[in-house]
């Protein structure tokens, strides 16, 4: 960072400016964070937790690294290659355990234990963040990517009041939303993320234990299964049934037709719930329940924000560090950030009754809870939480082209799959 | 008098070229009309479309109010980055790459092509290549996250085309000229001043033009290379356009591509008919 | 000569050329080594033989990119060059509002790859671009759905890059146009020769020179196209729009194989060396044949 910037931001908070001059001798907490967080309620919920940590007592100073995450992978790239890496980053899932093969980290052990922490986190979630035995990192929220949105015009135009839960009925319904004259019963986007986020909740909605082997164990055997090719045939039916027209937009080009009834169904993460309200629709105009699963007990896809914390030697950072770390455990704070962008906590045992919490995220939360205790949590592969990004580019590579290309058989995609993984091992 | 035949050869002709050129312009104003809608009428309608209710406001929000980065002041600052980089590193290299056309194409000295033959062969390398290199080159010279580091690295890699486009137009100067300079007795710089100078206005608007329009757009590096309140206004576009628990702020993206679009269009627009002159006198052989 | 032995002119002509050219070969240099090493998510040491070189070639991924260069180099060069030299000869007619179409073909220049992307992406779209237009006016039967087409989609982008950089050619070419000696044309006229006989014999073929110029910016503008294609397709419909450059960018940094990235960049080097090396040995050639005559 150079001087002139420095000086800006100190200049820029007031915790700065009102700091007493003796309070420069002892270490204040700082923290230099990057996040893809710039804009939007992302921004703003980042934005929420900078305030609070200045409240603290601590120098805020956060650096968005707008776009992609590659962009942003870049950029901490290029400062810890600079010897000079934020005292915490924003990273997810197993690029956590990569990532901190180059650079050292903070061992949290001690913060961690001291908030009780672990307890109150999903095993799998928490396996995670603690590469080699340690915490590393801190989940900040989470996201199911199976939440399965219907549209109320589209159900009632299909005359059907019953909402599918497992497969078969959800592939009735959408039959019924076709035969009632609706091109494409399925709205989704065009992206990579979005085909694989379709064959996941077909996996884990066929068989959570088969999606454990063969994604995220990358058993040779599970991803040859039967549960695999099942899940390839559901999926051929899931693309049938969506707008071939989307091309690369995103998913949110096609909630206008949705919430008009002319598709019927939307297979998303919980953040589109807050997407559809910021576009003007209403809260009436759609459904939200768990994605289809076919044993009778709930299914949840994880997709969860977190930070890792970067070695440094000045003690005001360390402060910093574990001042960040403390608020990120805090469950009034997971609250706040929550709220703000339409996530549940990390924390299983957050109260969400209250008012600022709304109904999809209560069930989100719900079902988050009765999936732990029925041992089907999964880690979502389309959003970079079951395996490392090379895994997760090629295998997704195999899944985006199956879904635009029907001459593709499952078998074919089976061997595809089984391929991408071996080349990528 | 024209034959009725050329008469109607003549409307053809200009019905074909503005036929072309409203096509051409199409992009434009969809962008355009898109900067005037509000972000919930363009997801609940489409991305092509006539403005319902005529959102001003977006320009106002984008210039000045927007939230980018946890500072609320608009794409503004990040615009005055983008200055920042393009002005110095387009004049350095493109003056660095005039003298260097006019010692390759007026001078030649050994290993004259072997070096020509190097730069330009620069035009070719891919951006994504070069971008670890150039974060280690930053950081041994100290100037990681500085505008100066940008600057550097932009005049470096422009001078492949500066070198490219003015050594192949001064090449186009006579011998003649050259020799009648010599014996008078004027030197190098003598010569670059009194004669290739005057005959350069039209290769050095091409070249400003190209390098201004091309470092302005470039992302890559400049959300790299810079952090937080030094990031260039294509970081800021972006910052717009990925935010994954919102609705697409696609008024307020078209509002801020047209504002950003603005400095390298107006670079154009008046420099325009030099380019086509500039490209008359040498070209690029 | 004896003026570059002085120090100013050393500093100013030899300084600036040798950064520019040694960053060049070092930055090369520096790629092909790391394409011969284990590296992942940072440049580590160790050589690992042709392994990245290997799994490069074997993926599905490269290859469909390296057809899509073929494709997409040659179509985007030829077309644009060939829309370029339409626009520059209608232009050259003397019509009215010169001035301003001239600006009109040459906007698209100052906008972004992105941005073009980005806007390409929704005209072409067939549920909301040129293919809804033209049904909601009442021809339902219409179809213009290239970007949904594993076969045709490569051809937007050729498309969007025509758009972008038909005017670069224009420009050249009508200054070509515009130098071509009024008693040459005038020659051909007094010997009878019609508008098309004029520009097909005499005119056209003084554009050589400018041809070869417009073809190395042209094809420099295809071997590093990249964010256009990540706005427009972003590589799809499935893969299938990949380009080598979005090849390197993705193993380097999306997928966190640095050697693997590097490799692929060192075969896209290879593969521009084949189609530069003949012109520039062609141009040696002529080069001496031209000065023994």
């Amino acid at each position: 960072m150079t001087h002139l910037s420095r000086r800006a931001l100190i200049a820029a908070s007031t915790a700065a400016a009102l700091a007493p001059r003796l309070a420069a001798a002892q270490a204040k907490p700082r923290l230099t964070a990057i996040s893809q967080w710039s804009a939007g309620s992302d921004g703003a919920a980042i934005s929420a937790l900078g305030k609070k940590f200045d409240e603290k007592g601590g120098i805020w100073q956060h650096s968005p690294v707008p776009g992609f995450t590659t962009e942003m992978m870049n950029k901490l790239r290029a400062q810890i290659l600079a010897g000079d890496p934020p005292a915490c980053s924003q990273l997810k899932g197993p690029e956590i355990a990569a990532w901190s093969k180059i650079a050292p980290t903070v061992n949290l052990d001690a913060t961690v234990a001291a908030a009780g922490y672990e307890k109150v986190v999903a095993p799998d979630l928490a396996r995670l963040h603690k590469p080699g035995g340690k915490w590393a990192a801190l989940p900040l929220q989470i996201y199911r990517t199976n939440t399965l949105f219907v549209s109320k015009r589209g159900l009632d135009r299909a005359k059907a009041d019953k909402l599918p839960t497992t497969w078969a009925e959800f592939n009735t319904l959408a039959e019924k939303m076709k035969s009632a004259g609706m091109a494409s019963p399925i709205a989704n986007g065009g992206t990579r993320s979005d085909d694989g986020q379709k064959f996941e909740a077909c996996l884990a909605g066929i068989s959570p234990a088969a999606y454990r082997a063969a994604i995220m164990n990358l058993d040779a055997k599970a991803l040859k299964g039967p549960e695999v090719k099942a899940a390839f045939v559901q999926l051929r039916k899931l693309s049938d049934w969506m707008d071939p027209n989307v091309a690369a937009q995103p998913y949110a080009s096609n909630l206008a037709k949705f919430v008009a009834g002319d598709m019927g169904m939307m297979i998303q993460g919980g953040w589109a719930q807050g997407v559809l309200l910021n576009a003007g629709f209403k809260i009436d105009d759609f459904i939200i329940a768990p994605g289809p699963t076919d044993n009778g007990k709930p299914v949840f896809i994880l997709n969860a924000d977190a930070f890792i914390f970067w070695q440094r030697k000045e003690a005001d950072l360390q402060a910093g560090q574990k001042l960040m770390a403390e608020l990120v455990m805090d469950p009034a704070i997971q609250t706040m950030y929550s709220q703000i962008t339409g996530s549940i906590p990390v924390r299983t045992d957050v109260d969400l009754s209250g008012p600022g919490w709304s109904d999809g995220q209560r069930e989100a939360a719900r079902t988050l809870k009765d999936s732990l205790a029925a041992n089907q949590v999964v880690l979502s592969l389309a959003h970079n939480m079951a395996q490392e990004n090379g895994m997760t580019a090629a295998m997704i590579d195999v899944l985006t082209e199956y879904v635009k290309n029907r001459t593709i058989t499952p078998d074919q995609a089976v061997a595809r799959l089984t391929e991408a993984v071996e080349s990528s091992r | 008098m024209r034959s009725p035949a050329a008469t109607l050869g003549r409307w053809a002709i200009h019905i074909a070229i503005w036929g072309l050129g409203i096509a051409y312009l199409v992009p434009l104003v969809v962008v355009v009309l898109n900067s005037l809608r509000s972000a919930e009428e363009i997801t609940q309608t489409s991305m092509i479309g006539w403005p319902h209710i005529w959102e001003f406001s977006n320009y106002i929000q984008v210039w000045s109010t927007y939230c980018i980065a946890q500072t609320c002041s608009g794409i503004r600052p990040y615009m005055l980055n983008s200055a920042a980089v393009t002005i110095p590193a387009t004049l350095i290299s493109t003056l660095l790459g005039a003298v260097a056309g006019y010692a390759i194409s007026l001078w030649r000295f050994k290993g004259d092509r072997w070096i020509f033959g190097l730069v330009t062969a620069g035009v070719f390398l891919p951006e994504q290549m070069r971008l670890i290199p150039w974060t280690i080159v930053l950081r041994d010279l100290g100037m990681t996250n500085t505008i100066a580091g940008l600057v550097m690295i932009h005049t470096i890699q422009g001078l492949s085309f500066t070198t490219l486009f003015c050594r192949n137009y001064y090449m186009a100067i006579p011998a003649d000229l050259m020799k009648a300079a010599h014996i008078d007795g004027a030197g190098f710089f003598r010569i670059f001043w009194r004669i290739v100078l005057p005959l350069s206005p039209p290769i050095l608007i091409v070249t400003v033009i190209w390098q201004f329009t091309h470092i302005w757009n470039e992302f890559l590096y400049g959300v790299t290379f810079t952090t937080g309140q030094q990031q260039p206004v294509t970081a800021a576009l972006i910052a717009l356009s990925a935010a994954v628990a919102d609705v697409p702020q696609h008024g307020l993206q078209s509002a801020a591509v047209v504002v950003a679009a603005l400095p390298p269009l107006l670079v154009y627009l008046f420099g325009g008919r030099y380019f086509v002159r500039g490209l008359t006198a040498g070209a690029v052989k | 000569m004896a003026g570059l032995r002085r120090v100013p002119e050393f500093l100013v002509i030899w300084v600036p050329l040798l950064i520019a050219s040694g960053q060049i070969v070092v930055f090369t240099a520096w790629t092909t080594w790391l394409s011969f090493t284990p590296s992942t998510l940072m440049p580590t040491d160790g050589f690992v033989g042709l392994r990245n070189y290997t799994s490069v070639l074997a993926t599905r991924n490269w290859k469909i990119a390296f057809d899509n260069l073929l494709i997409f180099g040659s179509g985007f060069v030829v077309l644009t060059m060939l829309t370029g030299l339409v626009l520059a000869v209608l232009i050259d007619q003397r019509i009215r509002g010169e001035n301003v179409l001239r600006s009109i073909f040459l906007y698209p220049l100052a906008v972004s790859f992105v941005v073009t992307g980005t806007v390409w992406s929704w005209l072409l779209n067939p549920g909301m671009g040129i293919q809804k237009l033209v049904n909601d006016l009442g021809w339902s039967g219409f179809r213009f759905d290239w970007l949904v087409d594993r076969d045709m989609a490569i051809w937007t982008i050729v498309v969007a890059g025509i758009w972008q950089s038909s005017g670069f050619a224009m420009a050249l070419f009508l200054a070509g146009l515009r130098s071509v000696e009024a008693d040459l044309i005038k020659a051909a006229q007094i010997d009878g020769a019609g508008p098309w006989r004029l520009y097909t014999r005499v005119i056209l073929p003084t554009l050589w020179p400018i041809m070869i110029a417009v073809l190395v910016i042209l094809l420099q503008t295809a071997i590093r196209t990249f964010d256009l294609v990540r706005a427009l397709t972003g590589g799809g419909p499935g893969i299938a729009t990949q380009l080598p450059s979005l090849v390197v960018y993705d193993f380097m940094f999306q997928r966190g194989q640095l050697g693997r990235g590097a490799a692929a960049a060192v075969l896209l080097l290879l593969t521009l060396l084949a189609v530069l090396l003949p012109y520039a040995i062609w141009k040696r050639v002529q080069a001496r044949r031209a000065a023994n005559a």
